[in-house]
């Protein structure tokens, strides 16, 4: 398998060059881009596997260089954000962002998050029908069941609906906003209330410790993701 | 008192002189008929009534009977009188001229009551717009009571405000008159638990006199509708109740206008800090996050095996430049609390001007290391400045020209002595200072209108000018005619030729 290739779109000189030569380290190819039209121009003509993208660059917002990119292509994104800016964190989400980054992160947390992208775009077929298994769950959507090694867990319609939006989008950062316009529709997307309780209905019947959860997790001020990996 | 009585004196003589005047003038003229002298003295009379006051009035009224008795009634000459005609004529003459006397003084009275009323209603109005001049200022109080003393004319007015259990008390005028405290808390005692209105003197309950160091004190309780506030106490001129009470209604608004003043002041201020306070937070946000990943990251880097020679070199290249940039920030931050707190100490050196700008070069090696510098430095002579806080000051000023500029603009410094001043500019090639940015260019926290994309904290060039003002220095910044700003930091100088430290 040739070695994917990852856009790097960041306008401080320092973390281009900490950040490139990791990335290569690891076996990807790497371009670089300091602005928000380069990079646009960038993914267009050498359409990269996966990018990373800092949310503060000097021309364009980071959730605009999203919806740009997402109008024409559907690789993964992972944001660079700070905390304090979180507004822009789940507008660039909204706009097509799969995932995100804290500064100051560790590499290996980077890393681990681009292999995952990276793996999902060669294996998953986004399982609309059939099976799918996470960790010691299956779900089984032609018969809108959920098992536990081979013993059913019960779930309303509402939170098989929630748990399936959720496993399509594995590992994704999905916000409040969009989890509540796709289960309630677009009238629903200022009340998060039906979603807090709904998502701890479903944690009590499929997490080990609906205290600290390991499937259903929080992206505090974001939104929820399922953590496929375990 | 004592000039009334002089006046009423000579109020007396003047009427006797008149009276006097008409008996000789009648009876040089042979004039007998009873009824015209009568009228005379009467017209006599209520001259003096409307000049003077009522006991001069009655005195003249009795000489009159007495005169017209003695002069003109048969028989003449002497005080009886036979016809009994005359007797009754007398005695209406005494109480026309008695009743005339009392309404014209009553009507005299009133006249001088109006005018003073006009007078307390000038001076109120006076205070009034005095009051709405008063700023929010410290001394407000302080002017609020001058007003008083000016405009009431008195020797001694002192404005007493509660505190806690105790008294605030701002006195003006002199001789100063010590006020009992407990007077104040009697006094006050009373506010608000009893509102009467006393339709004589035309005033509300509260009012007293109290005697402090042999002086009247005329106390006056200060209230906001029925809600008691604080005490005028006023001596010297008295004043009538009634304007005692519109001029504490007046001042206790006066009062309550400055403590709002003070109230929006206070609430605007921390506003203003806390506004600072959450910029400074977001800048520091993004200036610590960035050189921290990237430290991270280069230090994971530079403990791989796959790093080459020249590669590990750059990994650390850009630790101690991020590191340099903290650290940078870490000063800044230092040097802003030191200027707060008064507490940056010179240390005044002999040392040559280029020693200056080659220490602040270092402190900003690897900021600046991109940006060709043309140096130029014009100086024959040392010069005793504290070299720290002036090359701190200028490697601020270096570190803005390589942020605002583009990468690889040149940046050109040049040092000159002129008028006793040392005279560091470092021009820059980048977009120049907005003229909409001028004005507050050198706030702390400030941060240009179109700089958000350049990070920063906005703490540069308050720091610069903080550490100048120690030096009893100065900066200022002006645009080029080629584009790019010039800024220049002026600090006077002692200074000795070169050759004197051989």
């Amino acid at each position: 398998m040739p070695s994917a290739r990852i856009l790097l779109v960041d306008d401080e000189v320092s973390i281009q060059r900490t950040l490139a030569p990791l990335l290569r380290s690891r076996g990807y190819d790497v371009d670089i881009a300091a602005t928000g039209s380069d990079a646009l121009q960038a993914a267009s003509q050498r359409p990269p596997d996966l990018i990373v993208l800092d949310l503060g660059l000097p021309d364009l917002e980071g959730s605009e260089v999203c919806r740009r990119i997402r109008m024409s292509a559907t690789m993964p994104i992972i944001i660079l954000s700070a905390r304090g800016n979180e507004k822009d964190k789940v507008a660039a989400l909204d706009l097509g962002a799969d995932d995100y980054v804290t500064k100051p992160f560790g590499p290996e947390e980077l890393l681990a998050r681009i292999r995952v992208w990276l793996r999902r775009m060669v294996s998953d077929d986004r399982a609309e029908s059939g099976r799918q298994t996470l960790g010691d769950l299956t779900i089984d959507y032609d018969r809108r069941r959920l098992l536990r090694a081979d013993e059913e867990i019960r779930l309303t319609p509402k939170e098989f609906e929630l748990l399936a939006f959720l496993a399509r989008n594995a590992n994704r950062v999905l916000t409040h906003r969009a989890i509540l316009k796709a289960l309630w529709g677009p009238n629903a997307v200022d009340q998060p209330e039906h979603l807090w309780v709904l998502v701890a209905q479903v944690r009590r019947k499929i997490e080990p410790d609906p205290a600290h959860p390991r499937y259903l997790v929080s992206e505090p001020w974001v939104g929820y993701r399922l953590a496929a990996e375990s | 008192m004592q000039r009334t009585r002089t006046n009423d004196l000579r109020d007396a003589v003047a009427a006797a002189a008149g009276v006097a005047l008409v008996t000789v003038a009648y009876r040089w003229a042979h004039i007998a008929n009873p009824t015209t002298i009568a009228l005379t003295y009467l017209l006599v009379v209520l001259i003096v009534a409307a000049a003077s006051r009522l006991s001069v009035a009655v005195v003249t009224s009795a000489m009159s009977v007495l005169l017209l008795n003695f002069f003109f009634l048969p028989p003449v000459g002497r005080f009886t009188i036979a016809d009994p005609q005359n007797w009754f004529a007398l005695l209406v003459f005494l109480a026309v001229s008695l009743v005339a006397s009392n309404l014209s003084s009553v009507a005299r009275q009133r006249t001088v009551e109006a005018v003073e009323r006009r007078d307390e209603m000038a001076r109120l109005f006076d205070l009034s717009r005095d009051v709405l001049l008063t700023t929010d200022s410290r001394e407000a109080i302080q002017q609020l009571a001058r007003f008083v003393a000016r405009r009431f004319d008195l020797d001694y007015v002192a404005i007493a405000l509660p505190r806690g259990a105790d008294w605030q008390v701002v006195t003006t005028g002199s001789p100063p008159i010590e006020l009992d405290r407990e007077q104040l808390t009697l006094a006050a005692g009373g506010l608000g638990r009893t509102l009467e209105f006393d339709a004589r003197e035309r005033t509300y309950s509260g009012h007293r006199t109290i005697a402090a160091d042999g002086r009247d004190v005329r106390i006056v309780p200060l209230r906001l509708g029925i809600k008691p506030i604080g005490v005028l106490a006023a001596a010297g001129r008295p004043v009538e109740p009634g304007s005692l009470d519109a001029l504490g209604g007046v001042v206790a608004i006066a009062i309550e206008r400055v403590q709002l003043l003070e109230e929006r002041k206070a609430a605007e201020l921390s506003r203003q800090s806390e506004a600072l306070k959450s910029a400074l937070l977001a800048s520091l946000g993004h200036d610590l996050r960035t050189p921290l990943t990237a430290i991270r990251v280069a230090a994971t880097n530079l403990q791989a095996s796959w790093l080459g020679e020249s590669e590990r070199r750059d990994q650390s290249q850009v630790v101690l430049a991020e590191v340099e940039r903290l650290t940078r920030l870490f000063e800044g931050i230092l040097d802003m609390a030191r200027i707060d707190a008064g507490a940056v100490a010179t240390d005044v050196q002999w040392v040559h001007p280029a020693q200056i700008v080659e220490s602040a070069r270092e402190q900003v090696a690897h900021t600046i290391e991109s940006h060709p510098m043309r140096v130029d430095v014009r100086a024959e002579t040392l010069v005793r400045l504290d070299p720290r806080l002036t090359a701190a000051a200028l490697a601020h000023l270096l570190d803005n020209a390589a942020k605002y500029s583009p990468s690889a603009a040149p940046i050109e410094v040049d040092a000159s002595l002129a008028d006793g001043d040392l005279v560091i500019a470092v021009r820059d090639h980048g977009p120049g200072v907005s003229a909409a940015d001028l004005p507050r260019l050198f706030d702390r926290f400030y941060r240009g209108a179109h700089t958000s994309r350049v990070s920063g904290t906005g703490m540069g060039l308050s720091i610069v000018r903080g550490l100048l003002a120690v030096e009893r220095g100065r900066v200022w910044v002006e645009n080029c005619a080629g584009g790019g700003a010039r800024f220049a930091i002026a600090v006077p100088v002692e200074q000795k030729p070169l050759e004197a430290t051989a």
